[in-house]
């Protein structure tokens, strides 16, 4: 039924790619002037640089605060304030004639969520999308990639005890979900539900979700939205910086230290390099009532950068590792279902110990993720420019279960993936732009161990896409194209016959988006998306049992690719500075879902009975709402409500699908003051909303219902002081102030344990 | 561009050179799917049952689960071993639980039949183990035995823990006989 969309898409692409031309012989004598000031004080503010994009034109504010570029043609240009390299602030204008646009700068706390950021070569204009804010990225640092992502409304984490945090996006997550490390797809073991994103975020000072399935650029399969993990860029002018940061979590013990240092150099100030690393220690955590025993983590990570500039090509050389050691509760690695039933009938957990260690014991996982790339950007011509991305990522995972039978680990997974991406990209500077590309990835999957998982595996995959976007006064439009095809060859050795199987799986995928300036405050986003899924070589060949969830899995060979038909709508009213609305909507049809769902018989093995799960294919709705409403109250107050809501539905059972996030509301009152001494500083109260999830099968039984709504309040308090001439940053956190005992549904170990208590964190941030 | 395209060569042929094990070599390692209770003592020589799942976990279920038949009235002694059994070829890992006899311990837990059951092993810390015990046998009955290993986390295991502490590492129901 849903073919139909995907011509309409199809065609609607091709008929914008072929027949749109340029708007060509219009004027160019519009003149954008403007100036910018202190909100606090309204004092104008000099030496700040604004960009206007297309065309790259620039200019200074003079010391009156004012600015004024010139030959501007009717169309909608970005505007961007920077404070050296620092943006500031973004606005978009149509012009259609001179145009005054004023800037108010509030203190650097007090800047609202960019809610729409098109940074430059983002070619995702039309999806919605959501940066995290500096204030957010702040408060995360020293958590994981999963915490920081749930800043974003919408966003949720699906958690496995108090160490293990997957992003979910609208209700998706895993294989559903593409995530962008430094511009290349992160491959890991990215489809277990207990397998973290290995990415250290201290690697990146920019965070983007985007929601929906628009992302065609860099893959298909990301149905759900995906997440781009963007570093800093390297100063071009020569000198030498860093940065140090450190933070003590008081819950689990923990500490994490950062530090930074980069340079351009004198002598050749087109080269620059810059290295990072990161290290951390914790015990284990405490909930309101007991410790958790084995819930320390331990991670160092580090990041090198080079870069080489020239006139005509620019070359990046990024290698970065990371290296986790995390334990996982003791208490749920629980055996079969007579050990499942048991652990669910205690208050407390039974096989704990409670007191606080930094031990970190079986059962635990160790991953490494080590990823290097290289990417070239050679100006073919004054409009044109080419982008080799050339990349090789290593991932090494090793569980270790709670019964020792050899010291190796039960499942020992390697997977390695080589990426090459070539696309051709129109330059910024007109009203349309152009991108094209192919991208060729090989994936080899070796596993070992006892306990029988995934299959070893080969799979290529080569697809080719092409985004084009252009501008209208009022108007912005994008469309992409995007042809996959893939095999996967998986090999299993039964009594030492080697049998392989070949699949192959290909499809096109297509999205139209439109962005309509309705008037000045006023912006609807409408975008239209159909993307696919292979199904993955879990769904496909899993047969065992699932490391420490007391289940056993079955896949389908014959599973279908899964087609998802993404409709979004984003409506922004900013009426004046002071007001931020936002509400977004989405209805995402997946034909062929693949979902987990419990069956029977359980499996019989010599361990015990194991609750059994399959594989099967369903179609499903995912329906829902976003709402963020910011208010600047005055120099000093801000406040904002976000709203998350989903309705996920199993379209062939008339179901409710299983393990979705519930309806979730957050509330934040931020008190803002600076004076000679303590500048950008902020006290800021949140309350965190979590209702009971009601909305439940019908059909498959849990073992526990969904636990009760609960309430957290968070308090956070921030401030930069002059200490040796460095503006060094502190940051104190109160998270779970009123040691709320709760349970989260999203969280696997729901079963087993409450979550984690009230934590002090403390943070500091120093520039060197 | 002859630069980049050095730099690209240089890069691959980093990338390359860490070459791993292929797809193709599988390297599953042992785990228990099969287990041999021998009993010594009674009359005649020593009674063997053997339960075993050669496929491992899922597949297909356990085939072959022996019923434990023993003379009614009479005392054993119960040596019980755990093999990895792969191709046909066993390999006995009963040391694997021997040698980790503080983390675990064995349970037999008869339905519908009379057995007094005594573990005669123990580990460091004078805890029963029981991959050794003594059994009398009651009066002739049908009926079945749980048997369970349970393993422990470090300082969990006491001196009479309920088959309930800890994980099951092995749970099996037998059918058992007393005749």
């Amino acid at each position: 039924m849903f073919t139909k969309y995907r011509f309409g898409l199809v065609s609607i692409f091709l008929i914008t790619l072929l027949f749109n031309t340029e708007l060509a012989g219009q004027s160019c004598n519009y003149t954008l002037t403007g100036m910018v000031k202190q909100s606090s004080n309204q004092k104008p503010k000099a030496g700040l640089t604004i960009v206007v994009n297309p065309g790259n034109f620039r200019t200074t504010t003079d010391s009156s605060g004012s600015y004024s570029i010139t030959q501007l043609c009717r169309q909608t240009y970005t505007v961007t304030l920077y404070d050296q390299n620092k943006l500031l602030q973004e606005r978009e204008v149509a012009l259609s004639g001179t145009y005054t646009l004023n800037f108010n700068l509030f203190d650097e706390n007090t800047s609202l969520d960019e809610v729409t950021v098109n940074a430059k070569r983002d070619a995702n204009q039309n999806t919605i999308k959501q940066t995290i804010s500096e204030k957010d990225i702040n408060q995360t640092r020293g958590q994981t990639l999963g915490e920081v992502l749930q800043r974003v409304n919408g966003v949720t984490v699906l958690q496995t005890g108090s160490t293990i945090f997957k992003p979910v996006i609208h209700g998706l997550h895993s294989q559903r979900i593409l995530i962008l490390n430094n511009g290349v797809r992160q491959e890991g073991q990215q489809w277990g539900s207990e397998h973290a994103p290995e990415i250290d975020p201290f690697t990146a000072d920019k965070f983007v979700v985007l929601k929906g399935a628009g992302a065609l650029r860099y893959g298909s399969d990301a149905i759900g939205g995906a997440v781009l993990v963007e570093p800093r860029a390297l100063p071009e002018t020569p000198g030498t910086n860093g940065e140090l940061n450190a933070a003590y979590f008081q819950n689990n013990r923990m500490y994490v230290l950062n530090g930074m240092v980069q340079q351009t150099l004198k002598k050749i100030p087109a080269l620059s390099w810059r290295l990072q690393a990161t290290y951390k220690r914790g015990g284990n955590s405490q909930t309101p009532n007991y410790w958790l025993w084995n819930t320390g983590v331990k991670e160092f990570n580090y990041a090198a950068t080079l870069v080489y500039r020239q006139k005509r090509w620019t070359t990046e050389l990024f290698l970065s590792a990371f290296n986790t050691d995390l334990g996982i509760f003791t208490g749920s690695h629980i055996g079969n279902l007579t050990d499942l039933q048991t652990a669910i009938q205690s208050d407390k957990p039974l096989q704990n110990i409670d007191a606080f260690s930094y031990d970190i014991d079986r059962p635990r996982q160790e991953v490494s993720h080590f990823l290097l790339k290289s990417k070239t950007i050679y100006k073919l011509n004054d409009w044109y420019k080419l982008n080799i991305v050339l990349s090789r990522q290593e991932n090494i995972r090793k569980e270790y279960d709670r019964a020792i039978i050899t010291n190796r680990p039960e499942l020992d997974l390697n997977i390695g993936t080589t990426m090459l991406d070539l696309s051709v990209e129109q330059n910024e500077g007109k009203p349309s732009q152009l991108l094209a590309g192919v991208t060729g990835t090989l994936q080899e999957n070796v596993w070992s161990g006892s306990r029988f998982f995934i299959p070893n595996f080969k799979s290529t995959n080569l697809s080719a896409y092409a985004i084009r976007k252009w501008n209208t006064p009022s108007w912005l439009f994008e469309t992409g194209l995007r042809y996959d095809y893939k095999t996967l060859t998986t090999f299993r050795n039964q009594n030492n016959q080697i049998r392989s199987l070949e699949q192959r799986f290909n499809n096109i995928s297509a999205s139209v988006g439109a962005t309509y300036k309705i008037n000045r405050d006023l912006r609807l986003l409408l975008n239209a998306a159909m993307a696919w899924r292979a199904p993955q070589v879990n769904e496909l060949f899993v047969n065992g049992l699932h490391h420490g969830s007391a289940s056993f899995e079955i896949g389908d060979s014959t599973l279908k690719s899964e087609k998802a038909y993404n409709f979004s709508a984003q409506l922004k009213y900013e009426p004046d500075s002071s007001w931020n609305i936002d509400v977004s909507v989405y209805y995402n049809l997946i034909d062929d879902f693949i979902n987990l769902v419990p069956t029977l018989p359980p499996t019989l093995t010599l361990r015990g009975a194991y609750p059994t799960f399959k594989y099967i294919q369903t179609n499903a709705l995912l329906a829902g709402t976003d709402i963020s409403v910011q208010k600047i109250f005055n120099q000093h107050f801000t406040g904002g409500i976000k709203a998350a809501i989903l309705f996920a539905r199993d379209r062939v059972r008339q179901d409710w699908l299983l393990q979705m996030p519930a309806n979730r509301f957050e509330y934040d009152l931020t008190y803002n003051f600076s004076n000679r001494r303590m500048r950008n500083s902020y006290v800021q109260l949140k309350w965190i909303q979590v209702m009971r999830q009601t909305r439940v099968s019908a059909g498959f039984t849990d073992y526990l219902p969904p636990p009760p709504a609960y309430n957290l309040l968070n308090i956070e308090f921030a401030t930069t002081l002059q200490i040796y001439g460095k503006s060094t940053t502190f940051g104190l956190s109160v998270l779970n102030s009123l040691n709320t005992q709760y349970r989260d549904y999203m969280n696997r170990f729901r079963y087993f344990n409450d979550e984690v208590g009230r934590s002090l964190v403390l943070r500091v941030k120093i520039p060197l | 561009m002859k630069k980049m395209l050095v730099a690209a060569l240089v890069l691959s042929s980093i990338v390359s050179c860490k070459k791993t094990a292929t797809p193709a070599d599988e390297n599953e390692h042992e785990s228990v799917n099969k287990i041999v209770f021998t009993y010594t003592g009674g009359s005649g020589g020593p009674l063997s049952f053997v339960m075993e799942d050669p496929d491992g976990d899922g597949g297909n279920p356990p085939s072959r689960i022996d019923t434990i038949k023993l003379a009614a009235g009479a005392t054993y002694t119960l040596n019980v071993k755990t093999i990895n059994l792969v191709n046909g070829v066993e390999k006995d890992i009963t040391s694997t639980i021997s040698s980790q006899a503080s983390s675990h311990e064995l349970f037999f837990i008869p339905t519908g039949v009379t057995l007094t059951i005594t573990k005669n092993d123990k580990d460091r810390n004078n805890y029963p183990v029981g991959l050794n015990s003594t059994w009398v046998v009651g009066t002739a009955a049908t009926g079945s035995l749980r048997f369970k290993v349970m393993h422990k986390p470090a300082g969990i295991k006491g001196p009479n823990d309920s088959p309930t502490v800890g994980h099951s590492d092995i749970d099996l129901n037998i059918p058992i006989k007393l005749q």
